[in-house]
């Protein structure tokens, strides 16, 4: 073979080649990008401007906090970023730490006070880490039976939280045995760990509870990671009685600030411990310590500025979105409009599609990953679902909607407009999203993973459940994640469903009528008030984005956790 | 057929069973605990008596707006029943809703027809009809359209039923040769229907060349944008609306007097297109003590200014004592 000299095939110094055409593609590009993100953005603050009405403040509220506030806090994130990287980092987590923490306890007081009583809680709980405890006993007594620990890895929780028979089974014999003319019921059943605990003559108080189930695991596992770290067993317990003491404290403080002993713990447990463990290893390790300037200037400045606004009478925006607004129903009015029972159900919804379609989802892209036929007939046949699971991706929310309609409401016999149908209805339709995204994940694994285990010895179902899946697993999330994402905006559905347009309570349980947070934005949206499709419809959006942001945050953590493992 | 329902919980429960992780959360949880919340962060704390339960009010969208302030003022003293308000449209309502079951009340702007009675009876409905409220049914027309002050039924047929007229100067030769845009309640609705019976004429078609929609609100938008709109509402929308759109007067025939759109023409009768409201009640569902009272309530504050402000015409003394009558003798 001749080899050409390289200089008769290079151009590239040649003036006579028109890169022309290149650059104009690179700016069109760039003009598409630019286009799409500036609109968006335009569109946000657009939204938001009308949500927080930043302007209906006085100048000098403004001006006030931007002294106070806004400058220090610009000129330390500057020093950050240029001077001491460790602080940046150090100032960014204990400044997202207690958003997080807040936010946490805002769901779990939630829990507490719409879904489960304490008492319901520590039940739960309970069962369920026994049920844990006897999977993990029987896999250090016989750890070869196989079987046998299959058995145990779904008989244990129907023991400890269902009873045997569950109660639906007991239900559905007594419903087969009534249909077929035959009075035979299961009337009689072993009530499960849970129950007798429900039923228990004396239960501890609930700030015990509360202490016992939550509290304390939390400041162990607290407890345990910073006597891991200082290689010292005091400074755990130090950590474990320090957080112990301070939930106690709120016996008397927390009725006294207005949130209860339990706003309390629950502040102590996701605020407190975790900031309290990160400042402290920060300290000891003297790295990145100034970092810790950012959240206290934060704080500092608020004060300041509140005083400063305060001495002086100055008015804040007449914000639409403020905590009455988070924590109230909706309204004829628009100044007393809210979006709390909404937020509510939305919540328990996405709570309903994840139980639902991740499992269904993933299922179905493993088996048609790993183990569905790819030759022959039935290799054709598999291909077929395949595309046909692709367009169903495509089917409009509409027609999901009316599937939830006719198969959930007039074939089951659900109440219209629950939780659980609209949970159901939305999550038929990302289902597919979920399947496809979940089999792009894991056809992404190498082959030579798969041949590699295989090569090892390990059994086909090793390798998926140990090198395949933990692999995939983090393209998994984000897929799944960004499926739930579309499903907490999904309106069609819900209307079609009958989610009323006006629900003032939020719903204690999954088969309660409840509002939905795209349902109780469309109402506001032909309200008869301008007010409500300006000001309060706009509020909704931002309050909608913002679960749904911290719903991905929540999300990218998980993932990025999985990848580093 | 009857329904048993002790069955028909059990049944729900067991098919409760797919989601047995979700049901193990929800277990039973009717009381919950506020004393450790501080009790300030709920949305329904705060006057919450013995009374619970559910109550389902579909219907009308000229009624939503009445039902669902009297849902926010009685929920403030019974902070644990759960009234929730859609508006379906009157017949959506009727035949989606209320007589398969499936809602304790509907609000209508027209009286129940013989067919949904029918309807209602196959599902063992029965309903009870009470007059609520009146309303002004509003024609309306662009700001701009300067030519237009008074119509009478024979004008509004014309441009409402189904025939060639397409454009303003089809209907009076002095009006401009511009394109009529019809926007108006969709065919669900019961102000529809009332239009279409009182004004345009049974026998005759209403037109389909129209935008129909089930949201009053983008009525008053697509007249308010378009210098040739024209469109039909109940009062109250145009009430909170009338800077953007232009109420029209109505005379029924062309030599008499025109009366315009107001609560006292309304309240008179000597306005045209002045109807009742109605509230419909299953009559099983006023036997639970939620429905009752939230009934009660209603036909107790449809005589007050609460009506008004909303921007219809309250009920009079007599129509409420009236209404509680009949309600006492229903629900015995």
């Amino acid at each position: 073979m001749a080899t050409t000299e390289p200089d008769a095939d290079w151009h590239g110094d040649d003036s006579s080649i028109s890169q022309l055409r290149g650059r104009a593609f690179e700016a069109t590009c760039l003009a598409a990008t630019a286009f799409g993100l500036v609109s968006v953005l335009l569109l946000l603050l657009f939204v938001a401007n009308d949500a927080f009405r930043p302007l209906s403040a006085d100048s000098g509220w403004l001006l006030t906090y931007a002294v106070t506030v806004v400058v220090p806090l610009a000129a330390l994130a500057v020093y950050y970023y240029r001077l001491d990287e460790p602080a940046g980092e150090v100032a960014y987590v204990t400044s997202g730490l207690p958003v997080v923490g807040v936010l946490l306890t805002g769901g779990f007081a939630v829990m507490f006070i719409e879904l489960l009583s304490i008492l319901e809680w520590f039940a739960l709980v309970t069962s369920l880490v026994a049920a844990g405890g006897l999977i993990v006993a029987h896999g250090r007594l016989r750890p070869n039976a196989a079987l046998e620990r299959l058995v145990v890895l779904f008989g244990a929780p129907i023991v400890t939280v269902l009873g045997t028979p569950p109660a639906q089974f007991n239900w559905l014999v007594t419903d087969l045995a009534a249909a077929l003319g035959v009075d035979f019921g299961l009337y009689h059943r072993v009530i499960s760990l849970r129950e007798v605990l429900l039923r228990l003559p004396y239960v501890p108080t609930n700030w015990l509870l509360l202490l016992g189930t939550l509290v304390a695991p939390l400041a162990v596992a607290g407890g345990v990671f910073v006597a891991r770290r200082c290689d010292s067993r005091r400074a755990g317990f130090a950590v474990v009685g320090a957080t112990l003491v301070g939930a106690l404290v709120g016996l008397v403080t927390g009725p006294a600030l207005g949130i209860g002993y339990g706003g309390w713990m629950l502040l102590v447990a996701f605020v407190a411990l975790p900031v309290g463990v990160y400042v402290e290893g920060v300290v000891r390790r003297r790295e990145g310590v100034r970092g810790l300037a950012f959240p206290v200037t934060a704080v500092l400045g608020v004060a300041v500025g509140s005083v400063v606004v305060d001495a002086a009478g100055l008015a804040g925006p007449d914000s639409w979105i403020d905590w009455g607004f988070l924590t109230s129903a909706t309204s004829r009015t628009a100044a007393d409009a809210g979006i709390y029972p909404a937020m509510v159900g939305s919540i328990m919804m996405i709570i309903v599609i994840v139980l639902a379609t991740f499992p269904v989802g993933v299922g179905a892209a493993i088996y048609l990953e790993e183990y569905a036929p790819s030759e022959g007939p039935m290799g054709k046949f598999v291909t077929l679902v395949e595309i046909n699971i692709g367009n169903l991706a495509g089917v409009p929310s509409v027609v999901y909607g009316l599937l939830g309609l006719a198969l959930f409401i007039r074939i089951v016999q659900w109440p219209q407009g629950s939780i659980v149908v609209a949970g159901l209805a939305v999550g038929l339709l990302i289902l597919p999203i979920v399947i496809i995204s979940a089999q792009e994940a894991i056809r992404s694994v190498p082959d030579s993973f798969r041949q590699a285990s295989y090569g090892m010895g390990a059994t086909r179902w090793q390798t998926i459940r140990q090198v395949v899946l933990p692999e995939a697993l983090p393209g998994i999330l984000t897929g799944t994640i960004l499926a739930l994402g579309r499903a907490i905006g999904e309106t069609a559905p819900l209307l079609m469903i009958g989610a009323a347009a006006s629900v003032r309570l939020a719903p204690n349980g999954f088969f309660d009528v409840a509002g939905m947070m795209p349902r109780q934005i469309y109402s506001w949206s032909s309200e008869l008030e301008p007010a409500f499709r300006h000001g309060v419809l706009a509020a909704g959006v931002i309050t909608l984005l913002a679960v749904l942001l911290v719903m991905n945050a929540t999300a990218i953590v998980i993932r990025n956790r999985y990848q580093r493992e | 057929m009857t329904r048993d329902p002790n069955r028909d919980v059990s049944r729900r429960k067991f098919l409760a069973g797919g989601l047995a992780g979700v049901t193990a959360l929800s277990g039973c949880v009717q009381n919950t605990r506020r004393d450790a919340w501080g009790g300030g962060s709920g949305d329904d704390g705060g006057g919450g008596d013995g009374l619970s339960g559910q109550v389902i009010v579909k219907g009308s969208s000229t009624v939503f707006p009445i039902s669902d302030t009297m849902a926010e003022e009685f929920m403030e003293d019974h902070g644990n029943v759960n009234v929730t308000v859609d508006p379906t449209g009157s017949g959506g309502g009727f035949e989606n809703w209320f007589c398969a079951g499936d809602s304790d009340l509907n609000g209508s702007s027209r009286p129940i027809t013989d067919a949904e009675v029918d309807q209602c009876a196959t599902n063992d409905v029965e309903p009870i009809e009470f007059q609520v409220a009146g309303d002004a049914l509003t024609a309306a027309v662009n700001n701009d359209a300067e030519w237009v002050e008074c119509m009478s039924f024979e004008e509004l047929r014309q441009i409402w039923s189904d025939n060639d007229v397409t454009r303003w100067s089809d209907v009076r030769e002095d009006w401009p040769d511009r394109k009529l845009e019809l926007y108006g309640p969709a065919s669900t609705s019961g102000t529809f229907d009332w239009f279409n019976e009182h004004v345009v004429g049974e026998e005759i078609e209403h037109t389909t060349d129209y935008q129909p929609t089930e949201e009053d609100e983008t009525i008053v938008r697509g007249i308010r944008d378009n210098e040739g709109g024209m469109g039909y509402f109940g009062y109250a929308y145009y009430s909170s609306n009338s800077e953007a759109v232009k109420a029209i007067d109505i005379k029924v025939e062309v030599d008499e007097e025109c009366t315009p759109p107001t609560l006292p023409n309304a309240k008179d009768g000597s306005y045209p297109m002045a109807r009742p409201l109605f509230l419909y009640v299953a009559e099983s569902a006023l036997q639970r003590e939620e429905v009752y009272e939230y009934v009660r309530y209603y036909l107790e504050q449809a005589e007050t200014d609460v009506v008004q402000d909303i921007g219809y015409v309250p009920s009079s003394a007599e129509q409420r004592d009236e209404n509680l009558a009949k309600l006492e003798e229903v629900a015995g």
